[in-house]
């Protein structure tokens, strides 16, 4: 306990404090106060401060292991299901605390849709795994239902490629084809915000690009949260971008000029390679 | 500086390489392994097709089809001494006899028609011979009427001494009454048909005159000094009806029955030989044709009808609902185009053989409903016919004094695809039915060979262990593997785990000796526990949702199943408390008195309800553990991802984990199955093992396993009955095999569409 308050003290607060919290003063879609977060006795976040704007791509890098994933969890409350995690703070959506008891979960997770390092589709068939989200709601009419399969299919830039083959079995599809196929399932509920955990990683070049240009694209009607420890694609496709270290951010500003001109050492480090 | 690597450089580095002691040694062990494990793999499946080609071999004898061959061929013994009246083999087959209208009887070596005794009957001189009959059965009397109206009785009698340790059979007749010659009509009227049985210490005599019946009781009354002496019962009757053709008496001495050629069957009940009764009369072929030739099934039971169109009919004494019983005609038989001249039943099976007008011969069985062999035009013009006791040979006569001996190998006749798997229409029971029945006291039984209710008691057996076992076994698999805390989970996983490794022999014993008497007696309670326990369980899980968080908060995740163990008990303990006090309120004090009254269920106690519940705790863990790793071993990306869909925890279980596990909880369904149909103990101690066909609870059943296990012990090496056994546990193999080779075939396909990367 000790340990980690005179950490907290080593870092310059002062600093942290000069950086914006709301870099772009836009519309605020999420809003991170005061966010503490612990696994048992370890603490993995530190007091983290930013307000996410809607329908921009705000990324976040960092060295592995700086809680930048672990973070972008809080966001539709993933650590819920991690044995011993504790979260202090708030994290607001639209002005509405998602930690709140009256916060039904599941109705929160509808709102917050997420993508995941790997590519994970059900052992169903195209369709189905695209119709999923919406047949939990109690969804099941068949008009809707096709409507929405293929309008997420094409928001996810997947349509033409599996339109003949709608019934084969999701596993049939490439890697790549998978993760859009899993951005489809993850928009076809329309949530207010895609989370994207490392989305491209487990992906070769020209897959990762398409996912590129489709981040592109669904950030005229989605706010998009991107996990990438690849600095390029972060600069490639955000428009925020906050640097995490050692459970700390950083620094959070405009991608542009978070890259250009960093206002911290550490984060020129990160950036131009010297660590990480 | 680069090196450019030619093949042969490869080469040679390959060979240095393999060359070295380490290596070498590797590769060895390499090989080694694999040899072993392609050894093993290979012994597993021969280990199994051995068993699967013995139990084969042991089975196949029963469907080799019955067969004959002609032994010799001889000119009739004595043939100048008269016109055979009957033909006779003994046990051995060595030495057969012939009596003849004379009087005469020679016996003769049956594979060279030596004559080896030619001994003339005591009949009085001053009379002459008009009928001949012998007795239905084993013991070998015959009796001659005379024109006198008079009667000779004698019997065949075969004396085996062992000279030298050589059998030697020496055939003579005897006269088992005190004169061979016995006054039956005191008229002296000729004897047109006669018939005579012989039991211990007891003889029948039934001859018909041309107006009268006689029936003639010798009884042999034992006094306490020496000998006893013969009582004498003279019953006189007139003649049921004309031209009686046919006079047999049953073995018992207790039925008599007369058919006129017209078809006319009398029946009398001479179990008084002073006073018979006559109880039914009826008419047994159609107009115009003609009662050829009738005889009594083995045991007497049965009547055997051949009629002048070819036909032969098997009639039998059923009771009806009346408890009145009537002869009813079974089955028959189309045996032949020509009429049937003689019908000999075989004296240890429920056989029998024909030979028709041109010498064809026949064998059949009745319980099989089966023609076992055909053997057209054995002789030209059949005159005389006989069967071994043993029915593994014959002897036939034709018109040009040529006697045949054949030899008969027909071990199992009673055994057809339709004895063993449709209804069969039993002697003297009321209507066809699925029986199994594989012995009796009495030695004239009529083997009962039906698969089909051992085939139900399996079925139903694992059906209700099943029924038990599913919904506990998978119900408990999901909350372990996905909801329960882990801590917890490595507790009660073993638990479960180690509940398999209870010897079966014990959960039998329990369930037989402990189970079956406390259902019986507190039945309400167990049907109520079953229907509570469930509601308060889910009570409880809904009353947790309302408690303050203060205290949820203190339990661990997935630890708030503890507090079930309590509630399960309280309610247990309640349901079996009540229930007394609920059984007098509404059910009269006794729910089994209540159901028999009310609804006509009877309660067995040992009954499916014992057997569900303790074999479903035998193949529970199987179950459990199997679809437990499935369900845990559904990878963590997918709840994952359907949560984060916003799907409940309950959503992603039912929509992704099920369906992902769905290979795995199918096989291990279907391996449950696979241990419920092949167990045995359990079933062997708490079914009382009667074969019904009962779907209900309480009944009991008797499954092949538990079948083969309780009679092989008893049945005797090579007869019909161990190799019926041996066909049942084949049946079972083959069961299993099927449910193995059907369950792996759907889990690759499952698994094929439902894998998970």
């Amino acid at each position: 306990m000790e340990n980690q308050a005179e950490r907290r003290h080593a870092i310059d607060i002062s600093s942290i404090r000069t950086i914006s919290h709301n870099p772009g003063k836009e519309d605020p879609c999420l809003h991170v106060e005061n966010l503490n977060l612990f696994y048992g006795q370890k603490q993995a976040l530190f007091n983290i401060n930013m307000v996410m704007p809607k329908q921009r791509v705000t990324a976040y890098i960092g060295p592995s292991g700086c809680g930048k994933s672990t973070l972008l969890r809080c966001i539709n409350r993933m650590n819920d299901l991690i044995d011993g995690v504790r979260i202090e703070g708030k994290i607001n959506l639209d002005d509405q605390d998602i930690y709140a008891k009256s916060v039904n979960v599941a109705a929160l997770r509808r709102r917050v849709g997420m993508v995941f390092q790997k590519p994970n589709p059900f052992p169903k068939s195209i369709y189905e795994n695209v119709a999923y989200g919406l047949r939990i709601q109690g969804i099941n009419d068949r008009h809707t239902l096709d409507e929405a399969v293929e309008q997420s299919l094409q928001g996810a830039a997947l349509w033409g490629e599996v339109k003949d083959r709608l019934n084969d079995n999701a596993f049939g599809l490439s890697g790549g084809q998978q993760q859009r196929l899993v951005i489809a399932r993850a928009i076809a509920i329309e949530p207010e915000v895609l989370l994207l955990d490392e989305p491209a990683s487990a992906l070769d070049p020209i897959s990762t690009l398409k996912i590129e240009e489709l981040i592109n694209e669904l950030k005229e009607k989605y706010t998009i949260v991107i996990v990438t420890h690849n600095m390029q694609q972060a600069a490639r496709v955000s428009d925020y971008t906050a640097f995490m270290y050692m459970g700390e951010l950083i620094e959070f500003g405009r991608t542009t000029e978070l890259f250009t001109n960093p206002v911290k050492q550490q984060t020129e480090d990160y950036i131009t390679g010297r660590y990480g | 500086m680069t090196e450019i690597i030619t093949p042969k450089s490869l080469k040679s580095e390959l060979e240095i390489a393999s060359a070295s002691y380490y290596q070498r040694w590797r590769l060895i062990k390499d090989s080694l392994a694999r040899y072993a494990i392609v050894v093993g793999g290979w012994a597993i499946i021969v280990a199994i097709v051995l068993i699967f080609f013995y139990l084969l071999y042991v089975v196949i004898p029963l469907f080799i089809p019955a067969s004959a061959q002609s032994i010799a061929n001889y000119s009739v013994p004595g043939g100048d001494k008269g016109k055979t009246m009957l033909l006779a083999m003994e046990e051995q087959n060595e030495i057969g006899v012939r009596f003849t209208d004379r009087g005469g009887a020679l016996f003769f070596n049956v594979k060279t028609g030596q004559t080896i005794l030619d001994q003339t009957l005591a009949i009085p001189a001053d009379t002459k011979i008009v009928s001949f009959s012998a007795q239905s059965g084993g013991e070998g009397a015959i009796a001659y009427g005379l024109a006198d109206g008079r009667m000779l009785v004698a019997k065949q009698h075969y004396e085996i001494t062992y000279p030298d340790n050589v059998r030697t059979i020496t055939p003579s007749i005897t006269y088992p009454l005190e004169e061979p010659v016995v006054v039956i009509d005191p008229q002296g009227v000729a004897l047109d048909k006669v018939a005579v049985g012989i039991a211990k210490d007891e003889t029948t005599l039934v001859a018909a005159t041309a107006h009268k019946l006689f029936v003639v009781g010798l009884i042999r009354t034992k006094s306490l000094f020496g000998e006893g002496k013969l009582e004498r019962t003279v019953a006189e009757l007139e003649l049921p009806v004309e031209n009686i053709a046919h006079v047999l008496i049953d073995q018992e001495l207790n039925n008599l029955y007369l058919a006129s050629e017209r078809g006319e069957l009398t029946q009398y009940d001479i179990r008084d030989k002073s006073a018979p009764v006559l109880k039914q009369q009826l008419t047994l072929i159609p107009e115009g044709q003609k009662i050829t030739s009738l005889a009594l099934l083995n045991g007497g039971l049965s009547l055997l009808v051949g009629d002048s169109s070819g036909v032969v009919s098997q009639w039998s004494k059923v009771r009806n609902e009346q408890n009145l019983s009537s002869i009813i005609k079974l089955r028959s038989f189309k045996v032949s185009d020509q009429q049937i001249n003689f019908l000999v039943h075989e004296q240890r099976r429920k056989g029998f053989l024909t030979v028709d007008q041109q010498g064809g011969v026949g064998i059949y069985n009745t319980t099989a409903e089966r023609e076992l062999l055909k053997l057209p035009h054995v002789v030209h013009q059949p005159v005389a016919f006989t069967v071994a006791p043993r029915a593994n040979a014959f002897l036939i006569q034709s018109a040009d004094g040529q006697l045949h001996f054949w030899k008969v190998d027909n071990e199992h006749p009673e055994v057809s695809f339709k004895s063993m798997w449709s209804k069969v229409w039993y002697e003297s029971y009321p209507k066809p039915d699925f029986i199994w029945q594989s012995s009796s006291s009495s030695s004239d039984f009529e083997p009962k060979y039906s698969l089909t209710p051992l085939v139900f008691g399996t079925l139903k057996a694992a059906f209700y262990a099943m029924l038990f076992a599913i919904p506990m076994s998978l119900m408990g698999a999901m909350y372990a593997a996905y909801f329960m805390a882990p801590g917890m989970r490595n507790y009660v996983k073993p638990t479960i785990e180690l509940m398999g490794a209870l010897p079966t022999v014990i959960l039998g014993f329990l369930a037989g000796l402990w189970l079956a008497p406390f259902l019986e007696e507190n039945l309400l309670g167990i049907f109520l526990t079953l229907l509570v326990l469930p509601l308060s369980v889910m009570a409880t899980a809904l009353a947790w949702q309302y408690l303050p968080k203060s205290v949820r908060v203190n339990v661990p995740d997935g630890m708030e199943a503890l507090i079930l163990i309590p509630v399960i008990i309280t309610i247990v303990w309640l349901t079996f408390a009540l229930s007394p006090g609920l059984e007098r309120l509404f059910f009269n004090g006794d729910l089994k008195a209540w159901l028999n009254n009310e609804y006509g269920i009877s309660y067995d106690q040992r009954n499916s309800l014992v057997v569900g519940i303790a074999m479903g705790f035998a193949v529970i863990p199987t179950i459990f553990t199997i679809a437990e790793d499935a369900i845990f071993s559904v990878p963590k990306h997918l709840t994952v991802g359907s949560l984060a869909l916003g799907a409940t925890p309950w959503q992603t279980m039912t929509r992704v984990v099920l369906l992902t596990a769905s290979p795995g909880i199918f096989s291990a369904v279907m391996i449950g199955l696979g241990r419920a149909i092949g167990e045995t103990m359990i079933v062997l101690m708490a079914t009382g093992n009667t074969p019904v066909m009962d779907m209900s609870v309480f009944e009991g059943m008797r499954t092949l396993a538990a079948n083969v296990a309780v009679e092989m012990p008893e049945s005797e090496v090579n007869s019909t009955h161990y190799r019926v056994l041996f066909l049942a546990a084949l049946v079972l193999f083959m069961f299993t095999f099927i449910f193995n080779t059907l369950a792996e075939v759907i889990r690759q396909r499952l698994r094929e569409k439902y894998s998970s990367l």
